[in-house]
């Protein structure tokens, strides 16, 4: 079962080798960035004082070899980091990509697509990017050995003056700016609520011209736009702030540095040279701490993305699988026997090999249920579910929805041509049947490439009744044994609706049909029409016997 | 409809600057002030190197009074926070009061376009500017601005404090000029296009990670998830290697900038060597000329590094003020008021595309008060015959009149108070549901909102929202049903009152359960107004006062319902099919 801590173990120890090299050089790196004030110290001691140009030469040597030192080392660190960081989030996206999808469901549970997207980007990458900061921690930490050596050599005092008081020096400048921070961060959040509203108004743009409500959009914007400029003058404020303090602290720090630099250096303890030196290294102490801020951050955002990413990854499966196959061709019969779940209080129904039934839920719930039990999304929590005699749980997941297809009411379709669309459930059978029967070919037909026209993410580009008959045709085309559909034809116009209803009589002949919905186009089309209510079954007969006869069922579906 | 895309606007370079000019200039005593305080600010930072040099100098020197330039170094550290912080609040303050004018004015007139251009250009265009550019210029002000700013004024006037201690320095450290020059322009030709292809590569993966996540139950009916987890693993592969080729292009600039920050060192070192040689300077000069250039390595490298960001912020600007340039809707009318709520469609046809017509010949009369469905396939027409009637297309030939007057006559403005048009979109306007409804009439009281929920039939779920009409809806927050939407869209058409209204497709996505709910309040909805219905559930139809059939285009069929059952067209066929009764 993965848990947070080990999400981020595995993410770091898969990348070792890139973690370890990059590490190692980005040490390199600090070492080498370490080295150019004391250098500077040195040319001025060794050369500029003496007038010595062979010492120039020389020493001028030597800082080419460490910039060139220093310059190959970052280059390579940075792309070892970034490498582990990006391939780490890229395994963790597919892993939860995989959980999802997984034809045992249960991933999903509690949780919005947009959540479950932000997991597999936003978390994944947090979690890659402790691969990308591990190397700087550990070249801070080789910046920070390297400078104590060095100032401890110049002179203890100095060095000792410098170590023990850059900790201190940073959690005061910690200790200012946690407060304004805070703020800062509170209203930022507020000030990228005005983005919002702007998009929002603008995806609204039909409804707003439609009741003619542009004015008091404008109004709205401008009114949310000040209000938002106000929260973000306040963070800036805040933050000027804030960079005002760590300034006047660290050069006051360097101000003592340099002070008891400047009467060692009087009693000729230590150099001119050396002085500089132990200046410049003062300031360049300050990045090393500065990073151990950093990573540390990025380690807490990196462990509370892995404690996310493992809540999706061990989530609890919705059904368990069985290994049954069925053998050779399946009849259709399928068995609903005292099913209790959700809304359902004891369904008993049969649907005959071969038939068209309508099913008609006036409650929305019960046809929710239904199919959830038929799709194995659910288990119910008394009776059963047949399909051709054997329980549904017996049956592996795949053998059982290759046979079974529940085309849900919101199905949604996906970033490819209209064709791809319906046949992607197919086995490469002809799909020209389905798209008439469904009057997708209509719709193709209205698109600039027919067939070949790309649809958007979730067939967002096409309209909801445009949408469904996609749907439709892709479900009639994957010609599966069983095939439920449910509520196909909302967004579509009667007359097509009427079309439809016949066509998928013919395109189903022999094979068994469940269609739930209280459209009387689709149930007059029906062999047989069973009446749920209150979760169980209540009225049984042809669409023109129950109009006749049942009040009820005329309220439901002709009123 | 159109398969081009005719984008919105970008506007030229010139005119980008000109509008920024046009932000700036109210503004001016602000900017000249936060730079002032900036300069301030930089110039004393630069009298650290040199206090310090001065130190050196009185240590060589054997002094071992160092009081003077200690309290120096202290004054100047307080002194530089504190005009630091001034300057940055007030450029802060500048960019962001500037960046509020530009997207207040960018988003009215947004809203003001007329839909068709919109449609035009594709939605997308315009919220991808009211997000991404938007965003892109805002951290830019926030964030590159400032710095970029910062860099330069460190930049500019180390190099003048260079020259105060002698010119010659400043010479030697501008050896490494040229380095950084070519260095920017190599790196900025390929980062450009590298960064461009990254978003997009990001985009793509978020919208597959959206399409099949989103889609996760669809993906396992079909058992389709061994090819949706590859999809995912492309798009994710192809940002993973932009994103290493993004950072190899990145790491070789440094180097670049490395080795001119060599030259330049190298440079002033040996200027120092040899001034100091020559007695032309000290050796606390010398000191401080190295320092100084030390000091530039991060201002020269964050400067350098944030160019590419400004030339995005700019090319962002540029769509931004493409839009506000944009003329909003010309007002036609000539100030005549509709005298009634009648509708009249003569003889209107339209089309699209040049030849390809998709309403010919449609006459229509709506008395006042009436209510007529419309019947009809997809493709028959009934949506642009409703969008005609709304004023949001002018129709190719014939003429629309509401209440007598010629849409013409009557301006866009008073179109849209006297006919309102809900569309099978759906969009619930985020923030509470209370302000949602006010965008529809801006004055109404909490009880004119609650009137308006109770007839439309919203008042059972309104109230049990966790805080009533002050529950925050939309995107991100709490989710309303597509039923609870439409109902909600209907509440609007109560509040805004128009005396004619159009219901294009108002139940269509509901399930069929909703649906029947949504019929009834658009009937509610439409009381006391002349209501034009596109129907798709025929007992919608069947409760009109009058039903027009359309069939490619043209009226077929005309009636009440009892008459058009009773003549045995069309519309008695499907009534047939519906009813359950054959013939």
């Amino acid at each position: 079962m993965p848990t947070g801590r080990s999400v981020l173990r595995k993410a770091v120890s898969d990348q070792r080798r890139y973690v370890v090299g990059g590490s190692a050089l980005a040490a390199a790196h600090q070492g080498g960035e370490a080295l150019v004030p004391v250098l500077i110290g040195v040319i001025i001691d060794e050369a500029v004082t003496t007038g010595d140009a062979a010492a120039l030469l020389r020493w001028l040597a030597v800082l080419a070899a460490v910039f060139a030192g220093l310059s190959v080392s970052y280059r390579f660190a940075s792309r070892a980091a970034e490498r582990a960081s990006e391939q780490a989030a890229h395994r963790l996206r597919l892993e939860v990509t995989g959980r999802v999808l997984d034809a045992r469901g249960g991933a999903e549970a509690g949780r919005l697509p947009g959540a479950l997207v932000n997991i597999a980007t936003g978390d994944a990458k947090r979690v890659g990017a402790v691969n990308g900061v591990l190397p700087f921690a550990v070249a801070g930490l080789a910046g920070l050995l390297v400078s104590a050596v060095l100032l401890l050599r110049i002179s203890v005092p100095l060095g000792l003056l410098v170590l023990l008081g850059t900790p201190p020096l940073l959690w005061l400048t910690h200790l200012v700016g946690r407060p304004l921070e805070r703020r800062s961060g509170d209203e930022q959040e507020r000030a990228a609520h005005a983005s919002g509203v702007a998009a929002d108004l603008v995806a609204g743009l039909r409804v707003l011209k439609g009741i003619g409500a542009e004015a008091a959009a404008v109004a709205r914007y401008r009114r949310t736009s000040r209000d938002s400029l106000a929260a973000t003058l306040r963070a800036a404020r805040a933050h000027a702030g804030h960079d005002g303090v760590i300034l006047a602290l660290t050069g006051l720090f360097i101000a003592v540095v340099a002070l008891v630099g400047a009467h060692l250096a009087a009693r000729g303890d230590i150099t001119v040279g050396q002085l500089v030196a132990a200046v410049g290294l003062a300031q360049f102490l300050l990045t090393p701490f500065q990073i151990f801020a950093w990573v540390n951050g990025q380690l807490a955002q990196g462990r509370a993305s892995a404690e996310r990413i493992a809540s999706v990854l061990a989530a609890p499966p919705a059904v368990v699988p069985g290994t049954g196959v069925l053998s050779g061709g399946t009849a259709g019969h399928v068995r609903f026997s005292g099913v209790t779940h959700g809304t359902l209080r004891g369904v008993n129904l049969e649907v005959r090999p071969g038939e068209l039934l309508g099913v008609v839920c006036p409650d929305p719930a019960d046809a929710v249920h239904l199919l959830e039990c038929l799709a194995r999304e659910a288990d119910p929590g008394a009776g059963s579910v047949e399909l051709d005699g054997v329980p549904l749980p017996e049956l592996d997941l795949d053998e059982l929805r290759s046979a079974v297809l529940v085309a849900a009411h919101d199905a949604d379709l996906f970033e490819g041509t209209l064709l791809d669309n319906v046949l992607a459930g197919t086995r490469g059978s002809t799909v020209e049947p389905a798209l008439a029967a469904a009057a997708a070919d209509e719709v193709a037909g209205t698109l600039p490439e027919g067939v070949d026209t790309m649809v958007a993410e979730r067939g967002r580009s096409l309209s909801g009744g445009q949408r469904q008959r996609v749907a439709l045709a892709r479900a009639l085309a994957a010609d599966p044994a069983v095939l439920a559909v449910h509520d196909p034809t909302t967004a579509v116009d009667a007359v097509t609706e009427a079309r439809i209803a016949g066509a998928l009589r013919e395109v189903r002949r022999g094979r068994t049909t469940m269609a739930v919905t209280t459209s009387p186009a689709l149930l007059a089309a029906a062999d047989r029409v069973v009446v749920l209510d209150e979760g169980t079954v209540r009225a049984e007969g042809t669409h023109a016997g129950l109009v006749d006869s049942d009040a009820a069922y005329r309220a439901v579906v002709l009123s | 409809m159109s398969t081009e895309r005719e984008l919105l606007p970008t506007a030229t370079a010139r005119r980008t600057r000109a509008a920024v000019g046009q932000l700036l200039r109210p503004r001016r005593g602000l900017a000249l002030g936060g730079l002032a305080v900036l300069v301030a600010a930089t110039a004393i930072g630069l009298l650290t190197a040199p206090l310090l040099g001065h130190i050196v100098d009185l240590v060589a020197r054997g002094s071992t009074d160092f009081t003077l330039p200690v309290a120096g170094l202290a004054a100047v550290a307080l002194a530089r926070g504190a005009a630091n912080a001034w300057g940055l609040a007030l450029v802060s303050r500048l960019g962001e009061e500037m960046l509020a004018d530009a997207r207040e004015r960018f988003v009215e007139r947004a809203l003001g376009l007329p839909l068709e251009q919109v449609e035009k250009a594709g939605s997308g265009d315009l919220t991808a500017r009211v997000t991404t550019d938007v965003a892109v210029i805002a951290k830019s002000v926030r964030e590159a601005l400032p710095e970029l700013g910062r860099s330069v004024l460190t930049i500019v006037l180390t190099l003048g404090a260079l020259a105060i201690l002698d010119w010659r320095f400043l010479l030697a450290a501008l050896l490494a000029t040229p380095i950084q020059l070519w260095t920017v322009r190599w790196y900025v030709r390929r980062a450009v296009p590298l960064y461009a292809a990254q978003r997009v590569a990001g985009g793509a993966l978020q919208h597959q990670l959206l399409d099949t996540v989103g889609g996760a139950r669809t993906v396992r009916a079909f058992r389709l998830s061994a090819d949706h987890v590859g999809r995912v693993r492309g798009r994710s592969q192809e940002a993973v290697n932009l994103a290493l080729r993004g950072i190899r292009l990145m790491t070789r600039f440094f180097s670049r900038l490395n080795l001119a920050e060599y030259v330049g060192l190298s440079a002033v070192l040996a200027a120092g060597f040899w001034l100091v040689g020559s007695g032309a300077a000290t050796i606390g000069t010398a000191t401080a000329a190295a320092l100084y250039f030390h000091s530039l390595f991060n201002p020269v490298n964050a400067a350098l590094a944030l160019v590419d960001d400004a030339q995005a912020a700019t090319a962002s600007l540029a769509r931004i003020v493409g839009v506000s340039d944009l003329e909003g809707e010309r007002e036609t009318g000539d100030g005549a008021a509709p005298a009634g709520a009648s509708v009249k469609a003569a003889a209107v046809g339209h089309a699209y595309v040049t030849g390809h017509d998709v309403l010919s010949d449609v006459d229509l009369d709506l008395g006042d008060g009436e209510r007529v469905a419309l019947v009809g396939a997809s493709g028959a027409g009934k949506t642009t015959l409703a969008k005609l009637i709304a004023g949001i297309h002018r129709p190719t030939r014939g003429s629309i009149s509401l209440g007598g007057v010629s849409l013409d006559e009557l301006g866009p403005a008073a179109t849209r108070r006297t006919v309102a048009l809900i569309s099978q979109e759906v969009h619930v306007f985020a923030g509470p549901l209370a302000d949602d409804l006010r965008l529809a009439r801006p004055g109404a009281t909490d009880e004119d909102l609650r009137a308006a929920l109770a007839r439309v039939g919203a008042t059972a779920w309104v109230e049990a929202l966790p805080s009533g009409l002050s529950t925050v809806v939309g995107e991100g927050a709490h989710r309303l049903t597509v039923t609870q939407a439409q109902q909600l869209a209907l509440a609007r058409l109560v509040l805004a009152d128009p005396p004619i209204a159009i219901l294009d497709e108002a139940t269509a996505e509901a399930g069929s359960a909703g649906a029947r709910a949504l019929e009834t309040a658009a009937g509610r909805a439409l009381e006391g107004r002349t209501g034009l219905v596109v129907a798709h559930r025929l007992t919608q139809a069947a409760g009109a006062d009058r039903i027009v059939v359309l069939d490619a285009g043209r009226v077929v069929e005309t009636g009440t319902h009892d008459q058009l059952v009773a003549a045995g067209g069309r519309y008695a066929d499907l009534w047939r099919a519906w009813s359950g009764t054959r013939s």
